[in-house]
């Protein structure tokens, strides 16, 4: 009797409790417990007919088919460096240009978005090798691979060239961009990089260090930011072509743009 | 004292079930408070059959045994199962919807259709 | 705007709780069906032979509602499997892979849990369970293997075309149990078999046929559900 009483007073509280949760699958879980302890109830009831009977349906049954329901039939892998404004970790959570529009697409296509962060030159290799599905992190279009699929440039970037005012003489050591960029970062800041060439991104990244003992010089021509797709990903490609398209087409690229290069 | 005590709980989860679907916007949480609902009619009915001292309505020996009503759980039993391929097939449609829409909002959906309409 | 919606939240809440409070108050705590129940208690164990009154119940008294109840299920497998029935073949997409535990876990439950399944069919007459009860579990015997092997796996070992006749037979067989004992001469819908003694297993007149195959039926509808969701949502 006592027990009855009290699980009766509990339901309301789990009840209320699972439908007021912002993640679907807690409230899942939630009405998945309050339909067990339902089922306890009626068997406390003297109604054991009722209790098996509520268990297997809505407890089992019930509860399977919502959580295949909602449940995303995937992942979708994107490698990455991480690069200041165009995908980045914001203490727990990462966000960016990129990061907006990688997610958007992946809901989408009712995937799950997941993000590896590797150096950059490592980048076209893990697409070789099929352990990711997407290039990202500030990849220039003129990236010489002809394996991989790349899309349209979805942002016009420029390249600059920094040289140290060191005697002119004598040969600068051009460090190509490898390794992380948190790594050139601190090159850069300890005062080690000699020459190197940068993208926009990158270059404004830098350019809150001290940038006086280097000469700039930006390069001609027109560059822009792309994704790469892994190679034989013909659909894929397709689908995130279309995606790119539209969201140029529906303005929201240039209100992203806004929010993180004002 | 039992029988009204279930039907408290009964009632209050059905004003709970009740906002949940008013309030929430999410489409499968909408379904589940449906699912909410159903379950609290069906506690409300077994409890009023239910009684002090009663043991289950299974025969097994002696005849006059306080045995608890066995009409509400024969109804109950029935209402599970309608309860449950309402909400199979309530499910298959909003899979549908979502994916065909790409939000499980229902301000969102309704916004969209609406866009749909005007084009 | 915000004060507004505000404002609308209270006002609904304040509503249902009124709602609610009006009805608990309102309320009649009495028994309304005491009299029946008592009727049903008394002779339910010499008519029908049944030892579960709840079954002898609604299959015996009351068969005409579980009739329609059996139907409302099949019309719902049907919905499932006429609006999720275009099956592109998707790209292979990386699949979530599935743990070891799932695997020997459906390898050794999934016997003791169809057992408890036909048993809690078989048995409805006699201890609480039933058509609906037992299909169920035994479908969700099924629902185990699918999650450790993938749907299509198991889907692949049953013959479908088999399997449908088997669905819409037995619905008809259901549905035209009760007119059966009109060609031999007796009252419609229940008296085809004599009552027998009460708590054998055989007793009970057409309790038993009547659960096992309201529990195949179950069974196959379950399963048909669990392999359409399953399917057009990609593997577990």
């Amino acid at each position: 009797m006592i027990v009855l009483l009290v699980l009766l007073s509990l339901l309301p509280v789990l009840a209320a409790f699972a439908l007021s949760r912002r993640r679907r699958f807690t409230a899942i879980v939630g009405m998945g417990l309050f339909s067990l302890i339902l089922s306890a109830v009626y068997l406390l009831l003297h109604a054991p007919d009722v209790a098996v009977t509520e268990a297997a349906i809505n407890a089992a049954l019930i509860t399977f088919i919502y959580i295949i329901a909602i449940r995303k039939t995937g992942r979708l892998v994107v490698v990455s460096d991480e690069i200041p404004g165009l995908l980045y970790r914001e203490g727990e959570q990462i966000s960016g240009l990129e990061q907006e529009i990688l997610s958007g697409f992946a809901r989408q296509l009712g995937l799950e978005l997941v993000i590896r962060f590797l150096p950059v030159e490592q980048v076209p290799t893990a697409l070789h090798q099929g352990e990711a599905d997407i290039g990202a992190g500030g990849i220039i279009s003129e990236i010489d691979d002809n394996k991989v699929l790349k899309t349209q440039g979805y942002l016009p970037t420029a390249l600059y060239h920094l040289s140290r005012q060191t005697k002119p003489h004598l040969k600068q050591e051009e460090s190509a961009i490898t390794g992380f960029f948190s790594d050139l970062r601190e090159e850069f800041q300890a005062g080690k990089t000699q020459a190197c060439t940068l993208d926009l991104a990158r270059f404004v990244a830098l350019s809150r260090s001290d940038l006086s003992p280097y000469t700039v010089r930006r390069l001609d021509g027109l560059f822009s930011y792309i994704f790469l797709i892994a190679p034989a990903r013909e659909r894929l490609h397709h689908q995130f072509v279309s995606y790119l398209g539209k969201l140029e087409e529906g303005g929201e690229l240039e209100k992203l743009t806004r929010r993180y290069f004002s | 004292m039992l029988m009204i005590a279930g039907v408290i709980v009964a009632v209050i989860l059905f004003g709970i079930g009740l906002l949940g679907m008013i309030f929430r916007r999410d489409l499968i949480i909408k379904l589940l408070s449906l699912g909410l609902v159903n379950g609290s009619v069906m506690l409300c009915l077994v409890s009023l059959g239910s009684r002090a001292n009663g043991i289950a309505p299974i025969i097994r020996g002696p005849e006059n045994a306080n045995y608890v009503n066995p009409l509400p759980q024969a109804l109950v039993l029935s209402a599970i199962v309608i309860n449950f391929a309402i909400l199979a097939l309530a499910l298959v449609f909003v899979m549908l919807l979502v994916e065909h829409y790409h939000s499980t909002d229902s301000q969102r959906i309704e916004h969209e259709i609406k866009r749909e309409r005007e084009l | 705007m915000r004060y507004r919606r505000i404002g609308l939240i209270v006002y609904a809440t304040i509503l249902v709780c009124c709602f609610c409070g009006l009805v608990i108050a309102f309320f009649s705590y009495q028994e309304p069906t005491r009299e029946l129940g008592a009727i049903y208690l008394s002779r339910a164990p010499s008519e029908t032979g049944a030892a579960n009154i709840v079954s002898a119940i609604y299959l015996n008294y009351r068969l005409y509602d579980t009739l329609f109840e059996i139907l409302i299920f099949s019309v719902a497998v049907l919905g499932v499997r006429f609006y999720l029935s275009d099956y592109r073949e998707k790209e292979i997409v990386e699949k979530i892979p599935e743990s070891q535990i799932v695997r020997t876990s459906a390898d050794l439950f999934f016997p003791p849990i169809f057992l408890i399944g036909i048993y809690l069919t078989l048995s409805g007459h006699l201890s609480p369970g039933g058509g609906f009860s037992g299909g169920v579990v035994a479908g969700t015997a099924l629902l185990l293997c699918a999650v450790a092997l993938g749907a299509n796996t198991v889907g692949k070992r049953f013959h479908e075309p088999t399997l449908r006749w088997l669905e819409w037979g037995v619905l008809l067989v259901v549905l035209s149990l009760p007119l059966l004992p009109i060609v031999v001469g007796r009252l419609p819908f229940t008296a085809l078999l004599p009552p027998g003694t009460m708590g054998k297993v055989i007793s009970g007149g057409s309790i038993p046929i009547d659960n096992l195959l309201i529990g195949i039926r179950v069974f196959i509808g379950t399963w048909v559900i669990i392999h359409y969701f399953m399917r057009h949502r990609g593997e577990v």
